[in-house]
């Protein structure tokens, strides 16, 4: 009986082991070789200049925005049955993966990994399929074949919503962008922050140093830039760029960009928001190959029985604004940008045309976008839309002036006359800049 | 033998005195001829396992499953797709979705039950019988005895899972017509490969259900009455896919060994998706570890009067 502890020793010892073993593997390990010292204007150069071309890699995207949780999704019902704007809360909140296979850039696949589902989007050449597998339903779409000979989305492409696929996903052709992981604010605004550093036909060619100088100088009265203590993602050591604006005036506290120590592909981007410790937003690959995918990735015909539909590109070119999500890599997040994005995903793609012009209060990171009520009708209608849709209404609060759908990066407001305000910035900057337009 | 030994107890010595031998003498007994002895162990155990009314009883009621959906598709008018439980809506396009759904349907509670019955029943049965001290006369053959034991659940996790991939597609062949399988990602398998992927998953449920049964091992150690045993396995089966469900304890999701039950769609998908499957095959073996330690410690100290 006195060695009736030792036979218990296995039951103490056991999990002693495997919670010893997490608390290991949880401790971020430090490369054993540190990568060189670089200057965010080195590391921007990397940034700009890595020239992958073929990957296959699993991405993770999670969010903690403050939105209200969705119930979680039985395996029958999920994001293809709901729709409008709970689709696409669901991808901004909670935690999605997405398997990304890139060869060149004519081909990609792109497998949004749902629990017993899977929604798809693949392109080869000009042939671009969406494919949702809840409902067995596959659209295809036909690019403008000038799309094939342009540097079209470079790598790291995030995992889109194809959600039902009936919508292209604004910008996906991306016909004119040629310096597509340089930073883009999509909105042209008068008194933009950053200019914008894309070369033109008739521009001489910048060297990639010139550009990550330029742009270093330009948004430095705004944000610092900095090169943090190396981190490891997906396995390899990554430079880690900071960017943190100097305002105090905005929601987000921080953008982290992990950049390949080896071969300058972004590899994880990470924002979080003022005074808090947890990331609000992250996407980043989680597993990383540089081989060349297999080629029968690439081909797809719809499945037998699938119901087939074929999509037209939009008339009106839509707007630049960047694909996937806001603060996908290969990216850099501007606060318009975000916002934009945002915005961009709340509304119907079809209400583009309607808010065309908005009006810009503030700079830099405190940017509020202004969408007026047109008088057509179509402004409220968007507003009233939005407010329409079940998952928004029960997310937005009534505060003095109108409704907020407020989330730690990004405030909306929509005003009792249906003008929307957006910003990276806290609720009473919004309502501010709404008394302000207002007058 | 004592005459209140029930008529079982004959069937696990299939060569008289052997087994017996081994088990009473085996603390002088060098350590491969314990080894060797396990497997005539292990087959008595599984002839008494699978030789039982109940265990067949259990394999029909599972193998029902498949037959019943099946049915009531080729009843019913076309399932619209988007209701119902996943793969339903493909099983009139192709037979082998049969197998599908039913493994889907039966993961959340049919599994779980069966399994905690011959978990639950693995120590606590014996014990109930009254026969567990006549398999344990030296205590040396007490860890031999667990891990048999052990090995019978694991057994028959295997063996469930299999039984509705084959019901499954048996009753799908007949019913529907089987063809090119339109797999998650949309790409189209030959029956062939569709084949291995059933087989896989069944694989992946028969690990998922191992975590489960070393649990039921642990707690069939604990009491006398067997029943006792299955109804708690089968209800912490169930608490831990509530707890699962509900995302305020998310940071506990990834401890519950239901938590990977439903990944086998990862199977599913081309190019596979080997994350779920390496993941649940870590978790499962730490359940593994700490409640087979668990079980170690408890059987090892019992006093066994029954």
């Amino acid at each position: 009986m006195s060695r009736a502890w030792l036979r218990w020793m296995p039951a103490v010892a056991v999990p002693a082991v495997i919670a010893a073993g997490v608390l290991a593997g949880s401790i971020p390990a430090r490369a054993g070789n540190p990568l060189p010292e670089k200057t965010p204007a080195q590391v921007l150069v990397m940034l700009g200049g890595h020239t992958i071309s073929t990957l296959s890699g699993t991405v993770e995207q999670t969010s903690e925005l403050g939105l209200p949780e969705l119930p979680s999704t039985a395996p029958s019902s999920g994001p293809a049955s709901a729709g409008g704007a709970a689709s696409i809360a669901e991808l901004l909140t909670g935690q999605h993966t997405a398997r990304v296979f890139i060869d060149g850039p004519s081909k990609a696949r792109v497998q949004v990994v749902d629990r017993l589902a899977e929604r798809d989007v693949i392109r080869r050449d000009t042939e671009l399929w969406f494919y949702s597998s809840r409902d067995n339903s596959a659209a295809h779409l036909t690019l403008p074949s000038f799309a094939r000979d342009l540097p079209l989305a470079e790598p790291p492409k995030a995992p889109m919503p194809p959600d039902q696929a009936p919508a292209p996903m604004p910008g996906l052709p991306k016909p004119e962008l040629r310096a597509p992981d340089l930073p883009l604010p999509p909105v042209p605004a008068p008194d933009m922050p950053i200019p914008v550093p894309v070369p033109m036909p008739e521009y001489s060619v910048p060297t990639p140093e010139d550009i990550a100088t330029r742009l270093l100088a330009a948004v430095d009265s705004s944000t610092q830039v900095t090169v943090g203590p190396d981190v490891e993602v997906a396995g390899r050591a990554a430079y880690n760029l900071l960017l943190e604006p100097r305002t105090q005036g905005t929601l987000v506290g921080r953008v982290a960009i992990a950049v390949d120590g080896e071969t300058g592909l972004p590899l994880r981007v990470t924002v979080t928001a003022r005074d808090q410790a947890e990331p609000a937003f992250q996407i980043g690959f989680t597993s990383l190959s540089l081989a060349k995918p297999d080629d029968s990735l690439f081909t797809f015909a719809p499945p037998p029985g699938a119901t087939v539909k074929e999509l037209q590109l939009p008339g009106a070119r839509p707007w630049p604004v960047t694909s996937g999500f806001p603060g996908s890599p290969g990216m850099v997040v501007t606060p318009d940008a975000a916002a934009a994005e945002i915005y961009s995903r709340t509304g119907p793609s079809h209400m583009m045309p309607a808010m065309a012009r908005p009006s810009v209060t503030g700079t830099g990171w405190e940017t509020v976008l202004g969408f007026p009520a047109a008088p057509a009708g179509q402004g409220s209608a968007l507003s009233e839309s939005l407010l329409k849709d079940p998952f928004l209404a029960q997310a937005a609060v009534v505060v003095p002036g109108g409704r907020l759908l407020s989330t730690t990066l990004v405030n909306v407001l929509i005003t009792d006359d249906g003008r929307i305000f957006v910003g990276m910035v806290p609720a009473e900057r919004l309502q501010a800049a709404a008394g302000a337009v207002a007058k | 033998m004592p005459s209140s030994v029930p008529g079982e107890l004959p069937n696990r010595f299939p060569q008289s005195g052997s087994g017996a031998r081994s088990r009473g003498v085996s603390t002088s007994v060098p350590a491969r001829d314990r080894a060797a002895s396990s497997i005539p162990l292990l087959g008595s155990e599984l002839s008494v396992l699978f030789r039982r009314r109940r265990t067949w009883a259990m394999l029909l009621a599972l193998a029902a499953i498949p037959v019943l959906i099946a049915v009531a598709v080729r009843l019913s008018s076309s399932v619209p797709s988007g209701r119902g439980p996943a793969f339903l809506d493909r099983i009139s396009q192709n037979g082998l979705f049969v197998a599908v759904t039913a493994m889907l349907v039966s993961v959340p509670l049919f599994l779980p039950l069966t399994i905690g019955v011959v978990a639950g029943d693995t120590i606590a049965g014996e014990a109930s019988l009254g026969t567990l001290r006549y398999l344990l006369v030296a205590p040396a053959g007490r860890v031999r005895l667990l891990l048999v034991k052990y090995a019978g659940a694991l057994v028959f996790c295997v063996a469930a899972p299999v039984t509705v991939a084959l019901a499954g597609a048996a009753i799908g062949a007949s019913l529907f017509p089987i063809g090119p399988v339109t797999l998650l990602s949309g790409d189209v398998v030959q029956p062939p490969e569709a084949a291995v992927r059933l087989v896989l998953i069944a694989a992946y449920l028969a690990v998922s259900l191992a975590g489960l049964s070393a649990i039921g091992l642990f707690l069939s150690t604990l009491t006398v009455v067997p029943v006792g045993a299955m109804a708690a396995t089968v209800v912490l089966s169930v608490v831990s896919q509530v707890l699962d469900q509900l995302p305020q304890l998310e940071w506990l999701h990834p401890w519950l060994f239901s938590h990977y039950w439903l990944g086998f769609g990862d199977l599913l998908r081309q190019p596979v998706l080997w994350d779920s499957f390496g993941s649940n095959a870590l978790l499962q073996a730490g359940y593994v570890a700490v409640f087979g330690a668990l079980a170690y410690g408890r059987f090892v100290t019992k006093d066994v009067l029954s």
